[in-house]
């Protein structure tokens, strides 16, 4: 039987093993669409022989892809956006007791003082939007950008909290948002893995690889984390000593061997398998095309600040673009070193912080710019925030005077923006008190923001579920209901 | 008619997400019969038995108006004609109602009557042509010798077959017994209990770090090789339960019966700086409780942690009675792991190590008892405090004679207090929560690290008063109270406790004297958060009786014991080992129930206990160890059956329920429920839950037998093969894939005593954990060429390979791996260093294996995947060798990258083509 005769009969197969027998995995996520309470507007009908496979959404899609930039450590909305000129007269004073009352604080104890912006602020753009003096490039490109600044959150500790952004847990065992993207959209470049993570330098965030887990969705939807340095993508490259005809002179031997294998036994994984072998040799290719940045014109290393062969976030940024313009569904990059507790000069507001502003400001910005001018933005959205916010209080670690000035961890307010793909441009939306501390006006949880990166894509956040655990569980977590879509912030 | 397969279906699909366990819409529940017969918020009722047409649930489910009919419209569609028939007649003849099949106990099943006698091998096989004469269908034929052996070889060990054992079998005078004898070899070595273990340890959430932001190391893998050993040993089910869910129990327990304990450690620990203790006790506490429910009973347990479950009989308290099971433990998320175990390096000594642990903590008992009973009772008058000379923040006395502590409290603050003279022979410290309400329970820590006294005299000279002996009221937690400190309870405060201190000798006060009492709180839980003294009283008595106790020949004579029994302990060297511990009984902590799940709003205590559905009487059961003897009583509906399931699906590839993990409501129904119901009693009964004597009947019997080899008619029918026509054919897990590398090219090196994680060659840079300093330190030597279970297992960053091939983080329990078919696991295999380290030695097995290249890729094929290769596999092979030796030859720089000729080169690129061949890949 020739290969592709057998391939075209695996199809047929496993959809049929799938339609008939869907009774876990991807066949039941079918079933639950089609199933009880979430009635059967819209089916997802995935095909286990090719999960990634692009597939529609379920009501119209304002963005293909997502880009989402996390700064991991959680910067802070005093020092960036959230300009709040009660804070400045407050500078120096003992905190009130209101605002310690029933509070718990990762570090903070007994009464810490108040600590007023420590950078200048301005407004910027056709949109006014208020930006601090350390992120000069950015400021030039608010009006393409959609700014929430009533974040809130329910975990103040680094861990869980980045677990809750990314996979609408605090705990371990859930499917990331990319994850979930992959699943109900599955890939446009079936030659790159459909969801890529980017992590610039030093170390992985706090919350571990899970935090681009694929939790109870079966393991082929789980990021692959690929590297600016060395190989892409782990093992992409033949070993030394295997030239690209070689490998392709084996794989030629081996999809033979295996075809006869099929015919003899029957088994439509076998076929599943050549085709998975024949679609590693073009991401061998096309991956390492995608990765190769050093053959961008040098004013496209101007715009980002990129440096061929240097593991950073600009590289990441650049890198973002050209995964996006190949189709990969979703590209997280994290970014590190924000934690400003003021507990060392790296994570010192009146230090590290700076060098971060620096490393993050040029890269994102012309990642926006870069986005805007190939055409791209209006399909991809981009979201740009850390794990929650930082107290209007200065920190006093074990209640005494630190060497350098910082803030401590604040689930109650924090600030993100998030840009192209159906938001709308050179807008502000929610408010935190007077000092920066509590979202008060238009609150958006972390769920909100789930449900609305999911709506974006063509899904309703109630309806992309998968079961587990004894439910249909999905992103925005059904142990937490109230979750909403931010209709405020669609264009 | 019968409830559970005509009617529960029905409210599944269309009813119980409104009118379930959680939602009970209009006060509707359709999961409780006798909900079901009582009126509703309507006062309709909606079912009254025999009388369909009163029954509300007939009505609505009828009704013609969209305001009316149930399900409305915009929930889902109308119920068919045959599903309001089957009710109608459900109601009809009396609304008989049964439990869900799971939680029924099996019923011994005889096995059925078939035509083709002399297809069955063993009882098992009479069920499965039985179901599949049904069906029409015949087994298919008995695979040849290569294929039973490499798919036996696989499931019993997770090696391929040594080279003997395939000429063994074909040359035998008797196949039967040749086969039987190779089950039994291969149930003997050692390599067997690696194989399970590799399977008990997803469910154990097994990992070599704790978890979460720096995700450190924990010394947890004499863990490992216990499961190894207990499978080798071929342990009893039961025994296997309750020594992992409460060996440390047990009356007199052995050190290997502690260390099984150590199943329930394996929950993560949370390091990160500024993290509540309490917040990851609990998690920790769920998770014990949520792997149990999965592990031994398949029952989504975790549901019951928020609200009643949704779908079966399992009510909102039955979560926190099963708490109070693991409650009572002193692990409390300490960055260290305690309580741990000393596991000597010397095996002789482990059990006199155990032994010395326990007795210490016996004697701390004895030492603190007679002073712990007069605690409370003795008269005790006040100190009657009126200096305060705080260090840090404010001390305010109360009318009730206690001292409240405000404002900032660092680490290391000092309280200083003072009184007018007095004459005392011991002092009580009573440490105090902030709050009253035991719902407000545990509170921050609170601990006195340094406990000092002194008489300061009116001419201003100051004598030191030194104590004597300490006596707790209840003991608790890391820190053990002495005479100079450590009063208190760390990390968390549970409540009020108390600590009387005895003075070394009765002091007598001049009367224009001072006493001075000075409290440092040097202590501090992970991120520097203080546990400070934040409410106390203190009291004076100056009653003989203490000074007696503390200078009593009994207490010296046991304070001489502990000291030695330290000494012995401390000279014995091993590693330290999380198990579990339950605390004085004093300081067991009280279950409350959470509202809604969360543990921050407590309600009413609870005592231990099990859900009644379970166990018919009121569910009460003593402790932990009790608990763990019901779930292997003989008499529990799921134990036996989940795990022949387990078994099974390991050697099938999906089990007879479909869904290892749930057996409950919302999972599959068994494929075929007899089957499964006779391999659960005679695992529990005539196999005495023997793991090894239940495997080899299934590998022995003709259904397992059978080849994999089908005709795509068949696969077209039965995709999933769960009527089970033909044999199974599997992917190899992801330790396999390694293993078998390392089997067929002779570097792997066994094992089986166990050890330390290793680390096998894995790419720089994938280890980046935040504020870890931890460094993958390539293993070299035989630990590089280990079987896939001892490579280091990191939650936060697993090993890639095995990530690629479905191996689970170990974040939480897994019971089963979701086998998946990527370009990303060609690439492991096609590229990965260690597998074409593998390819290289395997190249050199073939090179040296006599005759021409024809016959030493055949070589090459019968090690890879035990078939005798075809002549057209060869030829294939044979011209892929051909060209790439012609490149090498042209090109010997290149094949220099790979080996030291181009001859070698080509033929490492062949082998590492069969390594990747699917045959090889698949068992």
């Amino acid at each position: 039987m020739r290969p592709e005769y057998e391939y075209a009969r695996l199809q047929h197969l496993t959809r049929r093993h799938f339609l008939s027998k869907c009774s876990t995995g991807l066949g039941a996520m079918w079933l639950a669409m089609q199933g009880r309470s979430w009635g059967s507007a819209g089916a997802l009908v995935k095909d286990p022989a090719s999960p990634l496979a692009p597939a529609p959404p379920l009501i119209a899609p304002r963005a293909k892809r997502i880009i989402y930039l996390h700064m991991a450590g959680a910067p802070s909305q005093h020092e960036l956006f959230d300009y709040k000129p009660e804070l400045a007269k407050l500078n120096g004073k003992e905190c009130p007791q209101e605002f310690l009352e029933g509070k718990q604080f990762a570090f903070i104890q007994g009464v810490p003082k108040m600590l007023g912006p420590q950078f200048s602020f301005s407004q910027h753009g056709r949109s006014g939007a208020w930006v601090s003096d350390r992120l000069p490039e950015f400021s030039k490109v608010v009006d393409d950008v959609c700014f929430i600044k009533s974040m809130h959150t329910d975990q103040f500790n680094h861990g869980p909290a980045q677990l809750l952004v990314h996979t609408g847990s605090q705990n371990l065992g859930a499917p990331s948002i990319g994850a979930w993207a992959t699943y109900g959209l599955g890939s446009e470049n079936q030659n790159l893995p459909g969801f890529i993570v980017l992590t610039s330098g030093g170390r992985n965030p706090d919350g571990g690889k899970s935090l681009w887990g694929s939790g109870y969705l079966p393991s082929v939807y789980q990021g692959v984390q690929c590297r600016s340095e060395g190989e892409p993508v782990l093992y992409l490259d033949n070993p030394p000593g295997v030239s690209r005809d070689l490998r392709r002179r084996s794989l030629d031997a081996l999809d033979k061997l295996n075809a006869s294998i099929a015919e003899e036994v029957g088994d439509p994984e076998t076929v599943t398998r050549v085709s998975q072998y024949e679609m590693a040799y073009r991401m061998q290719s096309s991956a390492t095309d995608a990765f190769d940045i050093s053959k961008e014109p040098e004013w496209v290393h101007q715009l980002y600040g990129t440096q061929p062969g240097k593991e950073a976030f600009a590289n990441n940024c650049l890198l973002a673009r050209r995964l996006a313009e190949r189709g990969t569904r979703f590209i997280q990059l994290f970014h590190w070193g924000w934690d400003s507790h003021g507990a060392a000069a790296s994570e010192a507001l009146n230090k590290g912080f700076t060098d971060r502003c620096n490393e993050v400001d040029r890269a994102m910005s012309g990642l926006l710019i870069d986005l805007k001018q190939r055409g791209l933005l209006e399909d991809t959205l981009v979201v740009w925030g850390g794990e929650f916010g930082r107290t209007p209080m200065q920190e006093n670690r074990g209640g005494e005077e630190m060497a350098f000035v910082g803030r401590d961890h604040n689930p109650g307010g924090f600030t993100i923006w998030l840009a192209g793909g159906g938001v709308k441009p050179g807008f502000s939306f929610g408010e935190t008190d007077p000092i920066g501390y509590e979202a008060v006006k238009d609150k958006v949880s972390v769920h909100d923001l789930h449900a609305t990166m999911l709506h974006l894509l063509g899904f309703d956040h109630e309806k992309l579920v998968f079961p587990s655990q004894g439910a249909n569980q999905r992103l925005t977590n059904i142990t937490k209901p109230g979750t909403k879509v931010v209709k405020g912030i669609l264009a | 008619m019968e409830f559970n397969r005509d009617i529960r279906p029905i409210f599944t699909k269309h009813c119980t997400s409104c009118h379930g366990g959680v939602k009970e819409a209009g006060g509707v529940s359709l999961v409780y019969r006798d909900k079901l017969l009582k009126p509703a918020e309507s006062d309709k009722i909606p079912v009254i038995p025999g009388d369909p047409a009163g029954s509300e649930l007939m009505k609505r489910v009828r009704h013609s108006d969209p305001d009316e009919i149930m399900p409305p419209p915009k929930h889902g569609p109308a119920l068919s004609s045959d599903e309001i028939a089957k009710l109608e007649a459900w109601i009809a003849s009396g609304a008989e109602w049964q439990e869900h099949w799971a939680f029924v106990t099996p019923a011994p099943q005889a096995a059925p009557d078939v035509s083709s006698k002399d297809w069955p091998k063993q009882e098992l096989d009479r069920f499965v042509l039985a179901r599949l004469e049904r069906e029409k269908l015949a087994p298919s034929p008995e695979a040849d010798g290569a294929e039973w052996l490499r798919r036996v070889s696989f499931d019993l060990t997770g090696l391929p077959p040594a080279e003997t054992e395939l000429a063994d079998l074909k040359n035998a005078a008797d196949p039967e017994a040749a086969r039987a004898a190779i089950v039994d070899r291969l149930l003997a070595t050692p390599a067997f209990g690696e194989r399970w273990a590799a399977m008990w340890l997803d469910l154990a959430r097994y990992s070599d770090t704790t978890g979460f932001e720096k995700d450190p190391h924990r010394d947890i893998w004499p863990y490992r090789d216990w499961v190894v050993r207990a499978f080798n040993a071929d342990m009893p089910y039961d025994r296997f339960t309750i020594e992992q869910l409460a060996g440390d129990l047990l009356p007199n327990p052995t050190a290997e019966q502690r260390l099984a304990s150590a199943f329930h450690r394996n929950t993560q620990t949370n390091t990160e700086g500024g993290t509540d203790d309490e917040e990851y006790r609990v998690a920790a506490v769920t998770d014990r409780i949520n792997t149990t429910w999965t592990a031994w009973q398949a029952t989504t347990f975790g549901c019951v942690q928020c609200h009643a479950h949704p779908y079966d009989p399992f009510p909102h308290d039955d979560y926190f009675r099963f708490m109070a099971f693991f409650d009572g433990t002193e692990d409390c998320d300490q960055d260290d792991d305690f309580p741990k175990m000393r596991w000597a390096n010397d095996a002789a000594k482990r059990d006199e190590a155990t032994r010395l642990e326990l007795r210490i903590r016996e004697l701390r008992a004895a030492l603190n008892a007679p002073g712990a009973a007069l605690i409370q009772q003795e008269s005790w008058s006040a100190l009657g405090i009126d200096g305060f000379a705080p260090t840090h923040g404010k001390l305010v006395a109360s009318a009730d004679g206690t001292v409240r502590a405000e404002g900032t409290l660092p680490v290391g603050c000092t309280h200083v207090v003072s009184a007018p003279a007095a004459d005392f022979r011991a002092l009580r410290l009573g440490v105090l929560p902030e709050s009253d309400n035991p719902k407000d329970w545990p509170e921050r820590g609170s601990l006195v690290t340094e406990w000092k006294v002194a008489l300061a005299a009116a001419d201003g000279t100051r004598t030191d008063i030194p104590f004597s002996a300490v006596y707790a009221e209840k003991m608790s937690g890391p820190r053990e109270p002495n005479p100079g400190g450590n009063l208190g309870e760390y990390p968390k405060l549970n409540g009020p406790v108390s600590f009387v201190l005895v003075a070394k000798e009765a002091v007598t006060a001049p009367p224009d004297a001072r006493i001075e009492v000075s409290m440092k709180q040097g202590a501090s839980t992970t991120g520097n958060q203080a546990t400070s003294l934040r409410r106390f009283r203190i009291d004076r008595s100056n009653d003989p009786v203490w000074t007696e106790l503390a200078s009593s020949p009994d207490r010296a004579a046991l304070a001489k014991e502990l000291r030695e029994a330290r000494g012995g302990l401390n000279a014995i060297p091993g590693t330290h080992v999380p198990v579990m511990m339950e605390r004085f009984p004093a300081a067991i902590r009280e279950t409350r129930v959470f509202a809604r799940g969360n543990r921050l709003s407590k309600e009413h205590v609870v005592k231990p206990g099990l859900p009644e559905l379970l166990t018919g009487g009121d569910g009460q059961f003593a402790d932990r160890l009790a608990m763990a003897r019901w779930l292997v009583d003989g008499k529990n509906p799921l134990t036996a059956r989940v795990m022949a399931n387990r078994l099974w699906s390991e050697l099938f590839g999906i089990g007879i329920v479909e869904t290892n993990e749930d057996f409950g409501t919302s999972g599959t129904l068994p494929s075929d429920q007899a089957l499964l119901d006779f391999l659960a009693l005679r695992f529990q009964n005539e196999h005495r839950w023997s793991v090894k004597s239940l495997l080899r009947e299934i590998v022995l019997s003709a259904t397992y037998r059978q080849t994999h080899r089908a005709p795509e008619v068949l696969v077209a029918r039965d995709p999933q093969n769960r009527l089970l026509a033909r044999g199974p054919r599997n992917r190899l897990s992801a330790e396999m894939v390694r293993d078998q590398m390392l089997a067929v090219s002779g570097l792997l090196a066994p094992r089986p005593e166990g050890g330390p994680p290793v680390f096998p060659p894995q790419p720089d840079g994938v280890w980046r954990s935040v504020y870890s300093g931890a460094k993958w330190n390539t293993s070299e030597g035989p630990d590089r060429y280990r079987r896939a279970l001892h490579t280091y297992v990191k939650r936060t960053s697993g090993f890639p390979g095995f990530l690629t091939f479905d191996g689970p983080t170990r974040d939480i329990c897994t019971a089963r791996r979701i086998v998946s078919n990527t370009p990303l696991q060609a690439l492991v295999t096609m590229n990965d260093p260690a597998h074409i380290e593998g390819a290289r030695a395997f190249a050199k097995r073939i090179a040296a294996h006599p005759g021409d290249l024809r016959s030493k890729l055949s070589f090459g094929v019968m090690l890879a995947t035990q078939r005798v290769a075809a002549p057209a596999m060869l030829d294939e092979l044979a011209a892929l060798h051909a060209d790439a030796l012609a490149t090498y030859q042209k090109d010997p720089a290149l094949a220099e990258q790979l080996a030291a000729t181009p001859e070698d080169a080509a033929l490492v690129l062949t082998a590492n083509t069969l390594l990747n061949l699917d045959s090889t890949l698949t068992r």
